[in-house]
């Protein structure tokens, strides 16, 4: 019982923590609320079955990376394309991504229907705690772990993170050393998406993908940043393993697998209405 | 006498009606309306109109909250779907007459409306988005996960009564007559409801308390500083806004030839009708979504499916047959119906955001009065 709840929360927490990494980083730096972050999320899944098994057959490791790099294409194309234009108005952006994640999720239902597919990157299982662990929830985690932390180190050390947080404090002053921001955005926005696909991957290895799986993602990505605090990737961390740990505290003692999907909702609503700022506030973090 | 009272009605009608470009559109479109069951169209038709003048009204309640109040609700199929799954639920377990649960259910509603609405004055913007976003899929979940025989889960409640029911055992022919005047019973009374219910709302959203509304969306802090009681308007926007989603849930639910309630009724897609509406009449405006409404069905109905249709015919005689048959399978992924959006009215939406918010009847109705301007100054010019 104990032991389901310290491992699974941990690995949960690890996999979201890269899903709410993204869009975290996409609303710090340029004021973009991306409601089709859970749709690159599920393209990702679908990408990886194309390239790995559906048309390519190609090595899982490879399609994994070639999945990544396209949907991070696919996001620059979003942003040029769809939310370029609309920068300014919030409300706009909001109803423009929701916009584009539908009508992914409409091209994926025509081509694959509503069904679910089953994704496969290693098989076997090992026991920690006396508890047998897939292989893929180990790999998910030790991935996770290690691009956070890479992009930790990304925006701390590198000239482009620098720049990143340039923006994020003040566009216009940002604009005036020189940066570019829109292309700073589409590069935000590429890594954001291919964050979202590769967390796609590797949690639809141990569950299953369909073509409505972007929604709870989507709410998933919205209650760790809220909770973390809008924009700050420290936050995104923390809150990341809060809900991980919330999720599976309640599907284990309730025994309701059908609430999972509905925790981090509910924790979003009582984070907005008790403590808007988050744990961290916005930009806390961007700003040192 | 009769005849006085009579002249002077109708001048008074050519002076608000006829002679306001606007209201003469508006006066006959729903004239249209009116006379349209003359032509004896087929009762499918009147049902897809009455579908999509109850989601008329839907939009137009999701009109009155964010663009007169400014207030971004993405989930406004939260009160269709409390509304259809209380009126569902009050009759399947309390046997409660049709009649007597459509009001109960829009007050369960306002209820609801503003117990969302209390706690979502905290946030706004982005954030009230989300939470408002959150709460029916919330309530998805729940529903999905409750014993069957309460909301009956993923199947939802079937059976439900209708609205002007047929008796049974009649021929096979009478029937049929029964059913064509069923839906023609139907489609008057969502009439009925839409004139009424779109009345009210354009009537409050151009009252004082919609200007009062609209310079909350403006300047919230200039509002409370030339003493408006901010909280109190905005919760009554929620609850206004809530009653007529909620009058259009039960509507929709209680239309056709059987009732029935499903999760699809709080599903996302739902939410995304009213905005799919609004931005295509145009927002802040009342009678845009109700164009909406109409534009896309025309366009949905008539148009669309005989082109893609054509569009696939073509695509097998040039050669491309594999892709013309794809095309005609999955003929309403692509066009869709009055719940679920086609990926083409999508697209559509998402085009019109970027390249023209004002929408389409926003425009027309701007045009006109320009025009109606420049009447009234070259007619002040003559005089003078």
């Amino acid at each position: 019982m104990i032991e389901d709840l310290i491992i699974y929360g941990l690995i949960s927490g690890a996999v979201y923590s890269l899903l709410a990494l993204g869009f975290t980083l996409i609303y710090g730096v340029a004021d973009i609320v991306n409601m089709a972050h859970g749709a690159f999320y599920m393209l990702g899944a679908y990408m990886f079955y194309i390239f790995a098994v559906e048309y390519f057959s190609l090595e899982p490791f490879l399609a994994v990376i070639l999945a990544v790099i396209l949907i991070g294409f696919i996001g620059m194309i979003v942003y040029r394309v769809f939310i370029d234009p609309v920068l300014d108005d919030i409300v706009a952006i909001m109803v423009v991504t929701l916009g584009v994640a539908l009508v992914f999720q409409q091209i994926i239902i025509l081509h694959f229907t509503g069904s679910d597919i089953a994704i496969n990157l290693l098989s076997g299982s090992v026991d920690i705690l006396g508890l047998p662990v897939d292989y893929h929830r180990i790999l998910a985690f030790v991935v996770s772990l290690v691009l956070f932390a890479v992009l930790w180190v990304f925006i701390r050390k590198s000239k482009i993170g620098g720049a990143m947080r340039a923006v994020a404090q003040d566009r216009e002053a940002a604009m005036l050393m020189g940066i570019n921001t829109e292309r700073l955005y589409m590069l935000t926005m590429a890594i954001s998406a291919s964050f979202a696909a590769l967390a796609g991957i590797l949690i639809a290895a141990y569950t299953a993908a369909n073509p409505q799986m972007w929604t709870s993602p989507l709410g998933m990505s919205f209650a760790i940043v809220v909770l973390g605090g809008l924009g700050s990737i420290k936050g995104s961390l923390v809150g990341a393993f809060i809900i991980g740990y919330a999720e599976k505290a309640v599907t284990i003692w309730t025994g309701m697998a059908y609430l999972e999907g509905a925790t981090s909702f509910v924790v979003l609503v009582v984070v907005l209405l008790l403590k808007p700022a988050g744990l961290f506030g916005k930009r806390r973090e961007m700003e040192e | 006498m009769v005849l006085s009272y009579f002249r002077r009605g109708y001048s008074t009608f050519t002076a608000k009606v006829i002679d306001v470009p606007p209201r003469l559109l508006s006066f006959l479109f729903f004239l249209l309306l009116l006379v349209f069951p003359l032509t004896k169209p087929s009762s499918d038709l009147l049902q897809t109109l009455a579908q999509y003048s109850t989601l008329a009204i839907f939009a137009a309640s999701w009109d009155f909250l964010v663009g007169r109040s400014g207030q971004l609700s993405l989930g406004h199929a939260l009160f269709f779907g409390v509304a259809a799954y209380s009126t569902g639920g009050l009759i399947s377990h309390f046997g409660l007459p049709l009649w007597e649960t459509i009001p109960l259910s829009v007050l369960i509603c306002v209820l609801v409306a503003f117990l969302v609405g209390f706690p979502c004055l905290r946030v706004k913007g982005p954030y009230l988005a989300l939470v408002t976003l959150a709460f029916p899929i919330i309530l998805l979940t729940i529903f999905l996960g409750l014993p069957s025989d309460w909301f009956g889960a993923e199947n939802g409640i079937t059976g439900l009564p209708v609205f002007f029911p047929i008796e049974k055992g009649l021929g096979w022919q009478a029937q049929e007559r029964a059913l064509y005047q069923q839906s023609i019973a139907q489609y008057y009374l969502i009439l009925l409801f839409l004139f009424v219910s779109s009345y009210i709302l354009y009537k409050l959203a151009y009252s004082k308390t919609g200007i009062i509304l609209v310079s909350i969306l403006d300047d919230e802090v200039a509002s409370k500083a030339s003493g408006i009681n901010t909280t109190k308007y905005k919760l009554m926007a929620f609850g206004i806004s809530g009653f007529f989603a909620a009058l259009s849930g039960c509507l929709y639910v209680h239309s056709g030839h059987t009732g029935s309630v499903g999760l699809s009724s709080l599903a996302l897609t739902q939410s995304f009708v009213p905005i799919i509406l609004t931005i295509f009449g145009g927002l802040g405006t009342i009678y845009g979504p109700i164009a909406g409404a109409y534009i896309l069905m025309f366009l949905g109905e008539f148009v669309l499916h005989d082109l893609m249709l054509g569009l696939a015919g073509l695509m097998t005689d040039i050669g491309l047959v594999g892709l013309g048959q794809h095309l005609e399978w999955n003929i309403s992924t692509w066009v869709g119906s009055g719940t679920s959006p086609g990926l083409i009215f999508i697209i559509i939406v998402i085009i019109l955001v970027i390249k023209w918010p004002t929408g389409i009847a926003k425009s027309l109705v701007d045009k006109l009065d320009d025009l109606q301007e420049a009447r009234e100054l070259e007619e002040r010019g003559k005089k003078k």
